[in-house]
């Protein structure tokens, strides 16, 4: 007698249908995008060049699934490339400079990133300042400490071992790859099986809300921005495995190509919603049209273009299916 | 048509999923005339209102206002404003950073003969209305920096800046306002009777509107109960149209024997919110809460429930006095608190109805932070059947459930921790007499299993048939502690009448509703 006529059918249209939509559509998209290159250009489904993209996805993918973590709660880090960047240097610097083994860099560079999360952790929270601006002012103090620590010159001579890291591959599948994909997987499980998963959840849907159901907003916040800070020099390790060095520049950029992998994987810009999986298909995307750009010999200019136009595209959808509901 | 005649509002309905908030009201007001609008809280005087300004669309019928000779109806907000309709909310409406000329002319800058925006005019002209209204402060004030009376009076004083004005809507304007005040009201509403612009003033104070309005509209439950001339009526004949209707059977439950002392407050405080609050929960009983808007009652509970401090008094569960610093808090020592507004901060709207009866209960079914998922979907299968909430599946988003479904949810999610001592605030709001009735069979369930229930209505019925003692609160104090027996032989203009007693010792204007 409460429900409505109209609730057997609106069932099939939930929040788990939703996603799936978006993940689907997204794998056409690939596919399309998949058959168009190989079809076109000689050395798209080239063994090197297939590689080469799953490496380039790795490092943004791993940064990607951190902000869907922090978009969901209804925040966003700007400051995950400049994170990734210093954790990249922390790996250079230990070994090469201070003459640390390599487990202990690679120790040095993941405090490095819990510290930067806390950071941001702490100026929202406490001084509840938006996320945008606070993490902002984290990315410009980081670019300036690593020219600092660096003198704006690039760190080389990095252990060989750990540098061969990233050329190794298990089967097909790169090292870089691997860490990428156990990420993702740990990423899923934990969004899925943890109290807090659904706290994220929660607090994205409503400040009150969540505070009302004795979730603590604080530790949430300190939790989710510094286990994104964990994730985001996981992501300058394997940089610095890549690049055998560390430049000022590393990690440039990659923030507005992470945040469009979430949106793009259906993460909501006013939180409350996001998908590891989608996230995953959406770095994936954001690649692989950079990679055809090249394929089809367009100048870089012009793709920077197009890459910007799918992200505007990407958050402009998102705002459409908040409209249609 | 009859030129006399300014706002035709003919069969207007408005539904909203599961609630049929406006059924059918019918009336016309004419030039100069000022119009009261009266009803219980949730009588259907807001939606009108809303409606009326464009601000909700109309389920049925249709409101024209006229323009000149012509019939229009105003499709949205600003089509409202063009058409010389404007209203003046119960909150300050208005942008706090600017000045009080930058408010009057917002939107309409007049500009200088280079198109430079002239703000030595508009200061003036803004000043010329300011000391119309006697409010003795500078143009150049900004609105942050007035007291809340002074903010309520730039609002109101903000509508006579605009040039073609046919229709002003006044809702509880002097909720916030001193008597010097209400007079300069009092005397721009008759300056604008005599423009022939036609007012509607909506108010819980009946001596003003006896005294001010030429008609008055009764609503109850969103229907049309009659319009009168202000002659013709007096204040007892008003309250018995708002409230008077035979006890209905929905509130006809069982009720239990008071048993042990569950929860005390003593003497506690909020600045700004209530004072010197005291009161008893005993097992098994329902104690209802009454008051009038801005009486403080939703302030109270959530003190309790630790969202505000308390800053004296204190509270005392089983006996033994407890300091609750948040929400967790309360929670952990036995308290459930069914929030007002539960699209605000009851429900995450956009996650499932899974999540939402789990949401405060988490750490009761996972170990080291891993969910049982096993058991999340367990309980959530348990209250969709114990307490019949209607959805086609447990993954149902909350946000497409109805109403009485949603309010339902939010008391499977109190449920879920098993609290001693729950708070309704106003639990059957936007809910159909349906889910009402089965709200009400799960509080007389939870009583018998000696639980307490604190319940807060705005519908007198409703707080009278089933609460077993009653307090009645006006302005942040408890007025009167009305017992089992003494409340039966009470009618509701009787507890209205209490509620509306305006002490001597006013609190600041702070007091938020």
């Amino acid at each position: 007698m409460t429900s409505q006529p109209a609730s057997g059918n609106q069932a099939r249209f939930n929040a788990r249908h939703l996603l799936k939509q978006t993940e689907i559509s997204l794998l056409m998209v690939i596919t399309v995008l998949f058959l168009i290159a190989s079809l076109g250009t000689a050395n798209f489904i080239s063994a090197y060049n297939l590689t080469n993209i799953l490496k380039q996805s790795a490092v943004i993918g791993v940064i990607a699934i951190a902000q869907t973590y922090v978009i969901i709660t209804g925040g966003i880090d700007i400051s995950c490339g400049a994170v990734a960047g210093m954790s990249t240097l922390m790996v250079a610097l230990s070994q090469a400079v201070w003459g640390l083994p390599v487990w202990l860099s690679l120790v040095v560079a993941l405090a490095a990133g819990l510290i930067c999360g806390l950071f941001n952790a702490f100026v929202i929270h406490e001084f509840n300042v938006p996320p945008m601006i606070a993490t902002l002012g984290t990315q410009t103090i980081l670019r300036g400490l690593i020219k600092v620590f660096s003198n704006g010159g690039t760190v080389s001579g990095i252990n060989k071992g750990f540098a061969a890291f990233a050329t190794g591959s298990v089967g097909f599948v790169p090292n870089l790859a691997v860490v990428w994909l156990l990420v993702a997987v740990f990423g899923a499980l934990l969004l899925k099986y943890s109290t807090f998963g659904r706290s994220i959840l929660v607090l994205g849907s409503g400040r009150e809300v969540a505070r009302l159901s004795g979730i603590s907003i604080r530790r949430t916040n300190y939790l989710v921005y510094g286990f994104a800070g964990l994730l985001f020099s996981i992501a300058g390790i394997l940089l610095a495995s890549r690049m055998n060095c560390a430049t000022p520049t590393a990690g440039m950029g990659y923030e507005m190509n992470a945040i469009a992998a979430s949106v793009l994987g259906g993460a909501s810009l006013s939180g409350g919603a996001g998908s590891i999986v989608g996230t995953l298909l959406g770095t994936l995307l954001i690649i692989l049209i950079d990679n055809i750009g090249i394929q089809f010999g367009v100048d870089p200019f012009t793709m920077e273009v197009v890459t910007g136009l799918v992200i505007v595209t990407a958050v402009v959808v998102d705002q459409l299916k908040k409209r249609a509901k | 048509m009859n030129d006399d005649i300014l706002l035709r509002v003919e069969g207007v309905e408005k539904s909203y999923p599961g609630v049929r908030a406006l059924k059918g009201i019918t009336t016309f007001i004419r030039k100069g005339e000022v119009r009261a609008l009266i009803g219980e809280n949730g009588a259907g005087k807001s939606t009108l209102i809303k409606c009326i300004m464009g601000v909700e669309t109309l389920s049925k019928g249709k409101i024209e206002i006229n323009v000149d000779g012509r019939w229009c109806a105003p499709r949205n907000a600003i089509d409202a404003k063009r058409l010389g309709m404007y209203a003046n909310y119960q909150h300050v409406n208005i942008a706090k950073d600017l000045s009080i000329a930058e408010n009057y002319y917002l939107g309409r800058w007049v500009k200088n003969r280079c198109g430079v925006i002239d703000w030595n005019l508009m200061n003036r002209q803004s000043q010329q209305v300011i000391d119309k209204f006697q409010l003795h402060v500078d143009a150049k004030a900004k609105i942050r920096d007035l007291p809340v009376a002074l903010q309520a009076m730039v609002t109101i004083s903000k509508i006579s800046v605009n040039e073609k004005i046919r229709l002003v809507v006044f809702d509880e304007p002097t909720a916030l306002l001193e008597n010097d005040k209400v007079e300069i009201l009092f005397r721009f509403i008759r300056e604008l009777k005599q423009q022939g612009i036609a007012v509607i003033y909506i108010s819980h104070r009946l001596e003003e509107i006896i005294d001010i309005c030429d008609t008055v509209t009764v609503l109850k439950d969103g229907a049309y109960v009659e319009t009168r001339p202000v002659c013709d009526v007096d204040k007892e004949y008003l309250i018995s149209k708002m409230v008077g209707r035979p006890m209905e059977d929905i509130y006809r439950i069982s009720h239990y024997p008071a048993g042990a002392g569950l929860m005390r407050a003593e003497g506690i405080s909020v600045p700004n919110q209530f004072e010197n609050m005291s009161f008893a929960l005993h097992a098994g009983e329902i104690l209802g809460f009454f008051g009038l808007v801005g009486a403080g009652r939703s302030e109270v509970m959530r003190a309790i429930f630790g969202v505000t401090r308390i800053t004296k008094g204190q509270v005392c569960i089983k006996g033994k006095p407890v300091k609750i610093r948040s929400p967790k808090d309360a929670m952990k020592r036995g308290i459930g608190f069914l929030t007002e507004d539960r699209r605000l901060d009851g429900l995450a709207l956009e996650q499932t109805m899974r999540i939402n009866v789990n949401m405060n209960s988490y750490d009761m079914i996972s170990k080291w932070g891993i969910i049982s998922l096993a058991r999340e979907n367990q309980r959530a299968e348990e209250h969709r059947k114990r307490i019949r909430i209607v959805t086609p599946s447990t993954q149902q988003l909350v946000s497409r459930l109805s109403g009485g479904n949603q309010q339902k949810v939010v008391i499977a999610k109190l449920l879920c921790r098993q609290p001693d001592i729950l708070i309704f605030d106003e639990p059957t709001v936007g809910v159909d007499v349906g889910a009402k009735e089965e709200i009400f069979q799960i509080i007389q369930n939870l009583t018998r299993q000696g639980k307490g229930v604190i319940l807060i209505s705005s519908y007198l019925p409703e707080v009278m048939g089933l609460s077993d003692r009653l307090v009645v609160m006006a302005e942040g104090r408890v007025v009167d502690t009305i017992g089992k027996e003494r409340l039966e032989r009470m009618t509701e203009e009787d507890v209205l009448r209490i509620a509306s007693m305006t002490g001597q010792s006013k609190l600041s204007t702070g007091v938020a509703s």
